[in-house]
């Protein structure tokens, strides 16, 4: 009786682990895309202030605008290519246009089993021209698909 | 014949009981990974192992195994295959009355090592500068975990015994880096997380190596109002 009892409790066993193990693709929930993550600062007040217009496009590529004659953009949200140690963006604030230069070092990083691989950015300098932005601060050079900020652009 | 059985004197103290138990070192298969592997030709796991009684309570275990992972989803595909060794201490929970040295209910505390390459053939990104399709050369790694075993296993016939048990390990290391975190480790299971769990089924053959007998706890009679009356007078 005991023995009968080890081997049903055996094949129970057996059956659950086939389970465990089928290979049916798992879906992701979880950010897959690490982006610069960069809020506006008034610099006469020090303060975060979303401009009244917002324009973002990538330089040297056909993608259209990140952000079109946005508001309330308080934090943007930059992508950079992994495919390149630059990446350049035409900024617009408030209709004044300026030329901001992020220079990286990119390297893949697993999301998740689920979610498969991402790029991570080790955001290495800053440049930008001075027609409206009046600093940028590498704020963490880490650029991840976490929320901690990267850039603090002053205007 | 009856009268030259030795019988206690009043006064003397019985002898104990005792039950004479069988010391066995075991060679088994586990046999689980074979059955998934049927199922699932993406995973191929075999995993042999010896442990030796040092008494009714505790074996020493030592095991090995060697594990091909494949997975493939629609953005990336990923390979993993190598060797692990484990050593341990197996405890029995049965008391010598009951497992007889054929009954086995306790739990294996185990330390293993994993020897593997991991790598990515393929992998597609995409953003707003366009997509591309990468791979991450395979590299070798050593990982540590540990593991602890509970189940059963019983002697079902002379010298082969059966058994199943519950796997729960958590990683020590990994041995990558926190970026590229290896999804299959050989032997612990999935590397993305830091827990693990697993199934076991295995068969045994079992080689007696020296039986001792091991004296049985005795139960104290419970004192009744009529003994305790006995032992007044």
């Amino acid at each position: 009786m005991r023995k009968q009892k080890i081997t049903g409790l055996a094949a129970v066993m057996i059956a659950l682990a086939t389970g465990f193990f089928s290979c049916t693709p798992e879906s992701c929930f979880e950010e897959t895309i690490a982006k610069i993550k960069a809020p506006f600062y008034l610099s006469s007040t020090q303060k975060i202030k979303a401009p009244d217009n917002l324009t973002v496009s990538g330089l040297n590529t056909d993608a259209g605008p990140v952000y079109e004659n946005s508001k309330s953009v308080t934090r943007a949200e930059l992508p950079l290519n992994p495919q390149a140690a630059m990446s350049s963006f035409a900024v617009i604030i408030n209709g004044i246009s300026d030329t901001l230069m992020l220079q990286y070092s990119s390297f893949p990083h697993l999301v998740s089993k689920e979610c498969g691989y991402t790029f991570y950015f080790k955001l290495e300098s800053v440049a930008h021209t001075n027609n409206n932005i009046d600093s940028v601060l590498i704020w963490n050079p880490s650029v991840t698909t976490g929320d901690e900020d990267n850039l603090r652009i002053f205007y | 014949m009856l009268l030259s059985v030795p019988r206690p004197a009043c006064g003397q103290t019985e002898a104990p009981d005792t039950v004479e138990i069988p010391l066995n070192i075991r060679i088994g298969a586990e046999l689980a990974g074979h059955v998934i592997w049927l199922t699932d030709r993406n995973n191929f796991n075999t995993e042999g192992f010896i442990s030796a009684d040092l008494n009714e309570k505790y074996s020493i275990f030592a095991g090995g195994g060697y594990s091909d992972y494949k997975y493939s989803q629609y953005n990336y595909e990923y390979l993993s295959s190598g060797f692990f060794l484990k050593a341990g201490v197996d405890i029995n929970f049965f008391g010598p009355a009951k497992s007889k040295g054929k009954y086995w209910a306790g739990v294996g505390l185990r330390y293993g090592i994993s020897s593997f390459s991991s790598g990515v053939p393929v992998f597609e990104y995409e953003n707003y500068w366009g997509s591309i399709t990468s791979s991450i050369p395979p590299s070798d790694f050593i990982g540590h975990y540990l593991e602890a075993s509970p189940g059963f296993r019983a002697e079902m016939f002379r010298n082969f015994t059966m058994g199943w048990s519950v796997n729960i390990r958590r990683l020590i290391h990994s041995g990558a880096g926190k970026d590229l975190r290896p999804i299959y480790i050989p032997g612990f299971g999935q590397g993305s997380e830091n827990v693990g769990f697993g199934i076991s089924y295995f068969l045994l053959w079992n080689i007696r190596w020296k039986t001792i007998s091991v004296i049985l706890k005795q139960e104290l009679p419970e004192e009744t109002e009529e003994t305790q009356a006995a032992q007044v007078r």
